[in-house]
């Protein structure tokens, strides 16, 4: 098993330079005149962008500054950004939390409904019952994140005033920044804030969960069925056994599988969904960051950030392939 | 499900019910009031900033000597400094006396020698990251060190200050009203080590502890980047009758406009900066109050290049301009666009900058322009034309480019020009292109740094770079070119405004670029805001509001 790991991560070394590599050429070459303009604004004259960037080092060739990038990336630096003049690293700080606050929010919606859905449409299958499940787990996959995490919006902020329309704490509570995770910061402040931070989760969590909610229904609607047809459930029924142990002790337990897989590999989309979901409901996380460091031209900030953002989705992709192995004892690496 | 659209209706309608019966009266002071940005600060050091939100917070944080009468985009007046200053014969002297007992956020005091230390330290910025974002000094002053048009700054005594040019700056006092020359305490300034660079080793500017330590009516609170800044009431106001009535003023960036006004009509945050002008129906609807934004500070134009790459373009030819001046119903985008919050320009720039003079500029008329076009003799494939616009930006000018630009290019078409519309993403190569001049016919527009002729005639446009014509126009004038440097060098704004009225003459008898409109961006506020003064060129302040829970 440790080999398989081990090998894995020097695996993955080569993806990351190879990324790294296309992702500076690939900013280099856009279009524009590069971060100036969004330093400039509208002063941005030929002799000012020029300037900017020779002081700012992008008038040297391109190998120089990739070299000049992937040294400091070796010595821990990720650089800072051009327009604003903070570290990649001080304001991932801030702002990963928040993404990861939301990623576990959409997680335990999609999860948390995904899976007894499942359940449910695979116990009356091709039933009423599994056609509107069918209908709610389609409805989830086809309609953008946008449109979704608006309509809420719209309709329970907007409307009804049930549901905060943006951000992570309410910005007349003052909650001091402590964590940066806004739940753990409200609740450190005392006085119930925490209800606030949690129901400023509620409608992007919907929003970003969306999608995995969609396809962890499909998921374990196909797995239990997949599951209830074997031998070993016929065999099980057929001693007498009560639905509910049937179910638990021998249904579940293998039905699990693809469906941790599945669950593991969500957090990939629900990292790209943060991308939509943070911009629609100003959600200070990486999603927006990302969306504004692109449209800057701010070319350390998005290198750094895809390189993250792709660490991340590799090792999660490990850690689902470890727990596979773990789960699935007829899966062994060697 | 009909049920539940029913019950959903019926709370809408307890929703709506609910906030729209608050009228009560507004209190007397205290409370937060939360403000929508455009975005987020830049850096908390105003002097290093030329972004509208970082100047919209720092206005109300830090001073200068002179500042704009609220509501106002030209009307000067003395802030820190007693009286507008007395200026020497030859222009080139500006004599402050200031205000006495004035204390900046940390305590210490202000006087002449804060105001000469301030004045030294942006003119000393050093070649990189400082002179890089301090984009107005170097604008304004010419360059820094020895290329400041300031030759020196003297603190005669403790409540006079004598500005020394170089050479006489017409601009000089309309400048001084720019948020960046607002005065910072020399004691925070030092011990925070302000101009630390890299700016990202640079705390003060990064606003993570001390920062914009000024004499405002509010003082700065703390920046959470992209979440918030807070600003807090300056409790020892030194002008008391103007002290700020909150107790505290949250600025909240978002980066989307249906966001803001969701978060608006949500109740999350009380004033949006700015909303779309294609959204002013659905806020009125709401119960929303439209921020009056008086005088308009900007203008749309649909640019024309008479040089594109060394050789001339049909618009060299001036019958081809006018025709396409002539063929733009100009009133119906102002309808269609900009939800009747704005105007077809009477001039080259809005009309209450200094030195605007009213111009006859040819009116809307479809017949006449196929005229002009025909006798201009161009043939079918010189009439076949390429429109610009900037794709993924919204200005205040422009709230809807690509359907301007549409509304344009039908217009030509209905002239006998053969229209194809393209597109470049804004920052990502309309602005170098459009500013490198290899556009021949595109939609630009200018939101003023201050609102003089120089600002938009000169600085936007039509001053010669290098000593060329601006690659933006390829509108060769020298005569235009000498006129404007001299009203930039007369010792009086009256001088410089009978040059300026000149320089408008010669535009538009050569017409190098149509104006299309002067817009008021349009912002909106709860109900419960009171005493709120909008102005269009991006400065306001929040000394007089008051907000109802």
């Amino acid at each position: 098993m440790l080999r398989f790991i081990v090998r894995r991560v020097l695996g993955a070394i080569p993806v990351l330079f190879g990324l790294s590599v296309i992702l500076f050429l690939f900013l280099r070459l856009l279009p524009g005149g590069g971060p100036a303009v969004a330093i400039l604004g509208q002063h941005a004259t030929p002799q000012l962008i020029a300037q900017i960037n020779e002081t700012q080092g992008f008038d040297h060739p391109l190998y120089v500054q990739y070299l000049d990038y992937l040294g400091r990336l070796f010595r821990g630096d990720f650089g800072a950004s051009v327009i604003d003049g903070r570290t990649v690293a001080e304001s991932f700080a801030i702002r990963f939390p928040a993404t990861v606050e939301l990623t576990i929010g959409a997680l335990i919606f999609a999860v948390g409904l995904g899976i007894p859905l499942g359940r449910l449409a695979a116990r009356h299958p091709n039933s009423w019952i599994d056609g509107v499940v069918t209908a709610i787990s389609l409805f989830g996959i086809s309609i953008p994140v946008f449109v979704l995490g608006y309509t809420l919006t719209f309709f329970f902020a907007v409307q009804l005033h049930w549901l905060p329309a943006f951000g992570q704490i309410d910005p007349r509570l003052n909650v001091p920044p402590v964590t940066h995770f806004a739940i753990i910061d409200a609740l450190l402040a005392g006085n119930w804030y925490v209800v606030d931070a949690v129901a400023h989760l509620i409608l992007p969590s919907i929003a970003l969960g969306s999608i995995p909610l969609a396809v962890i229904t499909r998921i374990t609607r196909a797995s239990v069925i997949d599951v209830s047809n074997e031998d070993y459930v016929r065999t099980a029924r057929a001693k007498g056994l009560t639905d509910r142990r049937v179910n638990s002790r021998h249904i579940m337990r293998n039905a699990w599988l693809p469906v941790t897989t599945v669950i593991g590999l969500q957090v990939g989309a629900l990292l790209a969904g943060a991308v939509l979901t943070e911009t629609v409901f100003t959600w200070n996380g990486v999603g927006s960051w990302v969306v504004t460091s692109i449209q800057n031209h701010d070319y350390i900030v998005v290198q750094s950030l895809i390189l993250i953002f792709a660490t991340i989705f590799l090792t999660v992709n490990l850690i689902v392939d470890v727990g596979y192995a773990f789960l699935n004892p007829r899966i062994r690496y060697s | 499900m009909k049920r539940l659209a029913s019950l959903l209706a019926i709370a809408a309608l307890v929703a709506t019910a609910c906030t729209s019966s608050s009228s009560t009266p507004a209190p007397a002071s205290g409370g937060t009031l939360v403000v929508g940005l455009n975005g987020d600060m830049v850096f908390a050091d105003p002097s290093l900033v030329s972004d509208g939100n970082s100047l919209y917070v720092g206005a109300n944080v830090i001073q200068g000597l002179v500042g704009l009468k609220p509501g106002t985009i030209s009307e000067v007046i003395p802030v820190l400094a007693t009286d507008l200053p007395t200026v020497s014969a030859d222009g080139k002297t500006y004599t402050f006396k200031l205000r006495t007992g004035v204390k900046f956020h940390d305590g210490s005091d202000f006087n002449a020698a804060a105001v000469k230390f301030n004045y030294d330290r942006w003119k000393a910025y050093t070649k990189g990251d400082l002179q890089d974002n301090a984009y107005y000094y170097g604008a304004v002053f010419g360059g820094f060190g020895d290329a400041s048009n300031i030759s020196s700054v003297d603190a005669s005594d403790a409540t006079t200050v004598v500005i020394n040019l170089k050479t006489p700056q017409s601009n000089f006092l309309l400048a001084s009203t720019l948020a960046v020359f607002g005065i910072q305490s020399p004691t925070a300034l030092q011990k925070d080590n302000a101009d630390t660079t890299p700016l990202k080793d640079n705390k003060y500017a990064q606003g993570q502890g001390e920062s914009m330590v000024g004499t405002g009516p509010f003082m700065f609170k703390s920046w959470t980047p992209n979440d918030s800044i807070v600003i807090v009431r300056n409790p020892s106001y030194w002008d008391s009758a103007n002290a700020a009535k909150l107790d505290q003023v949250t600025f909240k960036p978002f980066g989307d406009s249906t966001a803001t006004l969701q978060a608006l009509q949500s109740g999350g945050i009380d004033l949006a900066f700015s909303i779309s002008p294609l959204d002013v129906a659905t806020a009125k609807g709401a119960g929303l109050t439209m921020i009056d934004r008086g005088a308009s500070c900007n203008q749309l134009n649909l640019d024309i290049n008479q040089s594109v790459g060394g050789s001339p373009t049909i618009y060299a030819n001036k019958s081809v301009r006018t025709a396409v001046a002539e063929a733009l119903n100009k009133d119906s985008y102002v309808t269609a666009f900009y939800s009747g919050l704005g105007k077809a320009p009477t001039g080259f720039m809005p009309s209450a900058t200094t030195g605007f003079k009213t111009e006859t500029l040819p009116a809307y008329d479809a017949t006449k322009a196929t005229a002009d076009l025909k006798a201009a003799g161009l043939t079918a494939d010189q009439l076949t034309v390429d429109l610009y616009y900037p794709s993924n930006v919204v200005r205040p000018y422009m709230p809807d480019p690509k359907g301007i630009a549409t509304a344009i290019a039908n217009d030509l078409t209905k002239v006998g020009f053969t229209v194809n519309l393209k597109t470049e993403d804004w920052k990502g190569g309309y602005v170098s292109d459009a500013t490198g001049g290899k556009f021949p016919l595109y939609l630009f527009g200018w939101t003023c740094d201050w609102a003089g002729a120089d600002n938009f005639l000169y600085t936007a446009w039509f001053g010669y770079q290098d000593n060329k014509p601006n690659a933006q126009f390829g509108w060769a004038n020298d005569q235009a070119n000498t006129l404007m440097l001299k009203a930039l060098g007369e010792p009086t704004v009256d001088a410089a405004n009978a040059d300026w009225g000149q320089v408008q003459d010669l535009l538009a008898q050569d017409l190098p670029m149509v104006p299309i409109v002067n817009s008021q961006p349009p912002g909106a506020m709860s109900s419960k805001v009171h005493g709120f003064v909008g102005a269009s060129n991006g400065i306001e302040y929040f000394n007089t509001v008051t907000v109802t829970k």
